[in-house]
This record gives C-alpha cells, structure tokens and sequence, in this order.
C-alpha cells in the first residue's frame, strides 16, 4: 500500500537559523525514495487549528531570538493548546535549539524579557547574557532515553551514537523529563551535568544542528516508522536506503575528534 | 585629520612600525605567507593606540566597508577608482579584516618613522569588529553593504549585529558619511536613523526579481515593529522592494538610479558592489567618467569571480562562503550552458567551523540540471550527502564525484570538462586559497 505522511514544520520563515531545514528535507526524501507520499504543512502564523491537528511528524528549528518571540506571540490559545495534545499523545517530533526551549517553561533571552513556553517539557533555558560564550563545536551523543536508545539499538545492531554541532547562548536545565542522551564530545543542555537534549513521548529536543538527521539516518527513520505506526495502526518495515555517504561522513568526525565508537551497521 | 601626535605616541608609533616591518620582511624570506596579519598583531602590543595613530594620518580619511559579502570586491572596486585619480591608497586587500589585518594593511604603507603617506585608506572590516573600531578610526564613510547569516559560530545574530551598528555609529560627528543598501530591510532602518549624512544604494529592476523569496533569509519582519514585511519582489535573499503594512516602514530612496549603471563581473550581487563603490567614489567627488572607466575595466578579486586559464580550459573561481552567497553563485553557474562544477567545503576559522548552512543552500536548483559535481574540502562527506539529498528521485541522473584530495579533486573536474566550457569552482574562504595555490602555484597568503 502506498503510505502517506503529513508533515508540520513550526515556522519555517521564523525558526530555521542554522541549517534546520535539513531535517525537513531529510525526512521528506527517505519518504519520496521509498516510494511513500508526503505533504508538507508550515505550522505558521497563518496556519489554522485543524493544520496542527492533520500532522503525522513534527519538526522545529533554531530561532533568533526576537523571532522566538514572535513566535510565542503567534503560539497562543487553541493552538497552543492542539500542539500540546499532539505531542503529550505521542506524535513524533525532532525539535532543535530554539523549539525544545520553546517546549519547555520559559526561555529567558540574553537581552530583553522572559519568554514564556508551552511547558510541554520539564525544563527551563536561560541565556546568561552578553558576556556568556556561546556553546559552539561539534556534539557527540550518546543516546540514553531509555526507549529510543532500545529502538534505534534494535534498528542498527550497536549502541546509538548522535553527531552534530551545537551553537546555543542558552543553557537549558531538565527538571523530571529524561535526558536525549548523555555527552560524549561537546557540551549538550549547560556544559555541566553531562545531559543533551531531551525525550518525551516520541518528541526529539536537542542542540544539535548538523543538522540533525541527515547525519544520524537512523533517528529519521525512528521518526518515519514511528508516525507511520501511530497513523496506520500498523507495524511497519521501512525498506533500506543507501547511507554510505552519511556514514562516512560519521566516521570522517569521529576520527577528527578522536572518539572512537562502533559505527552502525548499514541497514539490512 | 590632524598630525599632532605626541611625542611618547611618535617613538611608540616608529618602534612598532620597524618591529612591524622586520616581522612583514621576516615572514615573507622565509616564504611563510604574505604577512598579512601577524605584523599589525605584533606592533599592537607595542603601540595599543597603534589603530588610532595609524589612522589619523590618512590625509583625505578612512572608509570603512563593512557587510557580509561583496567586502573584497567593493573595495577594490573603490580602490581602482581613486588610484585612477592619482591618490594614494592603502587598503587591506587581502581580506585579513579582522583587527590586526587592519593595521598590517596600514603598516605596510608607513615610513620606518612612522609616518603614513596616503590619501586614503580603505578598510574592510569584519561585521563584529565594526563598533570596536570606530572610535579609533574616525571613518571619513561607512559602507555597510548586506548583513546575512554567515559564521554565526563566532558572531551570533543579524538583528543583534545591527542592533549594536546602529548604537556605535550614531555616536560618531555628523559629518561622517554612511552608505547603507537600501534593499536590505535592517540597513534601510539603520541608514533612517542616523543623525550622520546618508546616501543608500539600490536596485531599481524589477526584471531581475526572483520567483520566490528564498530558504535562507534572515529578515523578512519589520526591524522597527516586528510585523512581516511585504514585498513587491526580492532579488536576493532578502533584499528588494518592500514596505511594512503594519507601521509604513519602506524601503529607502537610493542615490543612484541602478538602471543609468553598468556591473563589475557576473552576478547581481556584483552589481550591489558596483553601485556601492560608485555613490562613495562620487560622494568623494570623483567624476562620472573616471567611475564608468573604471567599472567598464574592472578585473576581479583573487577567487572572487575570478577567471583563470588552466591547461587551455576556461577555470572561472566564484568564492561560497555563506547561503546568501552561495544561492547566488549556484544562480550565476545554473544561467551558464556548463555542466561541469566543483564544490569545496572547509570548516576552518575563517569559513566558520559550523557547516549546518550548506542546508540553507538552494543546492536543488544546482542538482536539477544533471551534469557533473565534483565535492572536495574538509567536509566532503557532509556536503556529498547534501547534493545527495537534493535529488528528488533516488540516484538521478547526476554524477557526483567524492574526492578528499583537494589535488585530485581539482584534476578530476578539469578532466570532465570539455574544452569549450568553463569550470566553475564555488569554494569556501580557505578552500578559495588552497584551489588558487593548486591552480597557480602560489601561496597568497
């Protein structure tokens, strides 16, 4: 059967700083090589109740920070409120830099006022102000939620390694809700309790840019099977795609950064 | 621009001047580079007002260009024009424009005693240096060409950026001239509130608008209340034709009519450089004829739209350094009938460190054509896997050809071209330098 994926990018215009957009594309195209229909919705200011609601997969990026704030003005009432639902009933989501933060409590910028959150996740950022250092370089991560580390374990037969960049003024504590992963290289949520991003239900938060996807294939993937299985009721087995690029390009940063960690398996 | 130096400043100035120039004759015999930017670092120390000394010495006074992209070929653009004229100019122009690239460029035109002996100095300057050095340079102009995303590992955002020009250039005298690009919605608001004397440029073609406003865009709201700005048309990024329905804020009155003017090179971003040099050199009461000449003759910045024979084939550099930048170059090869490109990536200092961008860059309309692309660089796999990912079907008919060494890379592409083609080359800033050295033979800097 042909499958179909509808899916919800926040703001494309206003939250895609640093290269984010590459997760959408990401996406898109595994879909499109499998043979699978895709329907692209911006979850914008124009966007109604009823577009948040058809969304099988969520994706948010970075942010300035006055276009955070925009942002909030726009994510109000109702919509707010559907974005909520869908995300506490599970549907799937990677959300990066600016969007996790905007996930959270609040977001307190480096100049100007408190942004206040959805307060889907329990965590709270706060940018520590003009003489703070940005949190630049590259990420390695190794994934620790305790279900998405089982699932990509059992997709790729070895532990689940993340790699990106990070570029982030703000840092970002968890209150109860678990960690993405654990830092191997790099600095993750605040550069000091060794945490990176994090998991709820099926939403992806993390600082990595890289972006994200392209890179750690397998994580799209996880997300594709995952709002494919939640849409149709099904389990579904992805056909396997050619990730040699993505791989060498894995295995060229490792070696630059003197990590060494098993690679993953191609598929199949 | 006064000569009074104090005495105490003098000595300082002639010792950090001479220790300067040993460093310059230094680097230079023992073919380390151009030393274009350890001298001026190393007189710094021994003169800390050294930028300031420098500076108001420069007889007819400093001009400052500073933006995101076009800084090189602007400046040598203004540069050919005032030297047609007969003055003397110093210029920073192997685009160190970082603090101490600044003061080499100034070095390098001072006497042993320490005195400078120009009419004028023109200075590209990093965006961020910008409000550091105003105070010290007292800038006779100020051209602020575009402020795009570019090494946002090291700098942070446009808007704060801007923010932070506006604040430091309102405080400079009022007879500073300040050029700002009318079309780009966070220059046009600065140039409005300037007390300074003001002259924008522009674009008035309506024919060289693009379909749509592109992915990788910063400033679409409006910089004075925050609501969406609307656009007649956009003809890059975001610059263009816009006014905000929210609170009337438009796009300012250029000087010049874009259309009486002909371009330096290919590109439209050319002609925003060409019509930038052209209001500062007439601002500086350089006549009309001797601008034209110069444009009409102009030859191009090293790897900036630079076109090299190599072998008997046609070798044309088109330096890639951020979105903004790149979108524009692949425009300039897709307009082209040649099937054959280069594409290298690296991740140093100088290109930025963080190559999330290349996902900001239309690489779809470059796929799309099919031909042949040749990756290389220090990010090879990650920009392999973004041409891949701009196939809209699984393995298209494009060849794409991964190859780490630069060397081979370089060879492999020339191969693949036919002799009545040309190779366009879209390197990042080091990869710029280390294709010109394979291709030339030297090392420039």
């Amino acid at each position: 059967m042909s499958f179909e994926l509808t899916i919800g990018w926040l703001y494309p215009t206003l939250m895609s700083t640093y290269g984010d957009r590459g997760n959408v594309i990401c996406i898109e195209r595994r879909c499109l090589w499998r043979g699978y229909n895709v329907k692209m919705v911006a979850l914008d200011q124009k966007a109604t109740v009823d577009d948040i609601r058809a969304v099988d997969l969520i994706v948010g990026g970075g942010a300035q920070d006055r276009q955070q704030e925009i942002v909030m003005r726009d994510l109000q009432g109702e919509k707010a409120e559907v974005l909520r639902e869908k995300i506490d009933n599970g549907t799937p989501g990677v959300f990066t830099c600016g969007a996790p933060q905007l996930l959270g409590h609040y977001y307190e910028p480096g100049l100007g006022q408190r942004i206040e959150g959805l307060g889907i996740l329990d965590m709270v950022s706060v940018h520590g102000g003009e003489n703070t250092r940005r949190c630049i370089g590259n990420l390695v991560v190794e994934v620790t939620a305790t279900r998405l580390a089982r699932d990509l374990e059992e997709m790729i037969g070895s532990k689940p390694y993340l790699i990106g960049f990070e570029n982030h003024g703000g840092r970002t504590k968890l209150g109860k809700v678990e960690a993405l992963g654990r830092v191997v290289y790099g600095l993750g949520n605040n550069g000091e309790d060794g945490t990176e991003g994090a998991f709820y239900q099926n939403a992806i938060a993390t600082y990595s840019h890289g972006p994200l996807l392209p890179k750690n294939p397998f994580v799209a993937d996880w997300l594709i099977q995952t709002a494919l299985r939640l849409k149709y009721q099904q389990p579904i087995t992805l056909s396997v795609l050619d990730d040699t690029l993505a791989m060498q390009a894995r295995e060229a940063m490792f070696k630059r950064l003197k990590v060494s960690l098993p690679t993953p398996a191609l598929q199949g | 621009m006064g000569n009074k130096i104090q005495l105490i400043d003098r000595l300082r100035l002639g010792l950090a001047v001479s220790v300067a120039k040993s460093v310059t004759l230094g680097v230079r015999s023992l073919r380390l580079g151009s030393a274009s930017v350890l001298p001026g670092s190393i007189a710094r120390r021994i003169a800390p007002r050294l930028l300031q000394l420098l500076s108001q010495q420069v007889k007819s006074g400093v001009i400052l260009i500073a933006g995101t992209n076009g800084k090189t070929t602007t400046s040598l653009l203004l540069h050919t024009i005032l030297e047609r004229k007969g003055y003397r100019v110093a210029h920073n122009s192997t685009g160190a424009n970082l603090e101490n690239g600044l003061m080499t460029a100034l070095l390098e035109s001072t006497n042993l005693v320490g005195t400078l002996n120009v009419d004028y100095a023109i200075l590209e300057i990093d965006e961020n240096i910008l409000p550091k050095v105003l105070i010290p340079i007292q800038p006779r102009m100020i051209l602020c060409l575009n402020l795009f995303r570019d090494q946002l590992d090291r700098y942070g955002e446009v808007d704060t950026i801007s923010k932070r020009w506006t604040k430091v250039i309102s405080a400079l005298p009022p007879e500073t001239v300040v050029i700002p690009n009318a079309d780009d919605p966070t220059l046009s608001y600065l140039g409005q509130q300037l007390p300074q004397q003001v002259l924008f440029f522009g674009l008035n073609e309506p024919e060289h608008y693009l379909d749509a406003i592109p992915h990788a865009v910063d400033s679409i709201y409006c910089p004075k209340c925050g609501h969406s700005l609307d656009y007649k048309g956009v003809y890059l990024s975001h610059l263009g034709d816009f006014h905000c329905p929210n609170c009337g804020f438009s796009k300012s009155q250029p000087t010049l009519d874009s259309r009486e003017w002909s371009q330096i090179l290919v590109g439209l971003y050319n002609k925003y450089n060409t019509l930038a040099a052209a209001t500062a050199a007439k601002e500086l009461g350089i006549d009309e004829a001797t601008i034209r000449d110069s444009i009409k003759n102009f030859q191009a910045a090293f790897g900036r739209a630079e076109d090299l024979e190599i072998n008997g084939k046609q070798v044309r550099i088109l330096l890639s350094k951020n979105p903004v930048g790149t979108n524009e170059t692949i425009r300039v090869v897709t307009q082209s009938t040649d099937k054959t490109t280069l594409l290298v990536l690296n991740d140093r200092t100088p290109d930025g460190t963080d190559v999330s961008w290349i996902w900001d860059v239309d690489t779809e309309k470059l796929v799309e054509r099919g031909g042949t692309l040749v990756v290389s660089g220090d990010r090879v796999y990650d920009l392999a896997l973004r041409l891949r990912y701009s196939e809209s079907v699984c393995r298209s008919h494009l060849n794409l050809i991964v190859e780490e060494d630069l060397r081979q890379a370089i060879a492999t592409a020339l191969e693949h071209t036919p002799d009545n083609e040309t190779l366009h080359i879209l390197p990042t800033y080091s990869a710029m330098l280390e294709v010109r050295e394979v291709l030339t033979g030297k090392k420039i800097l």
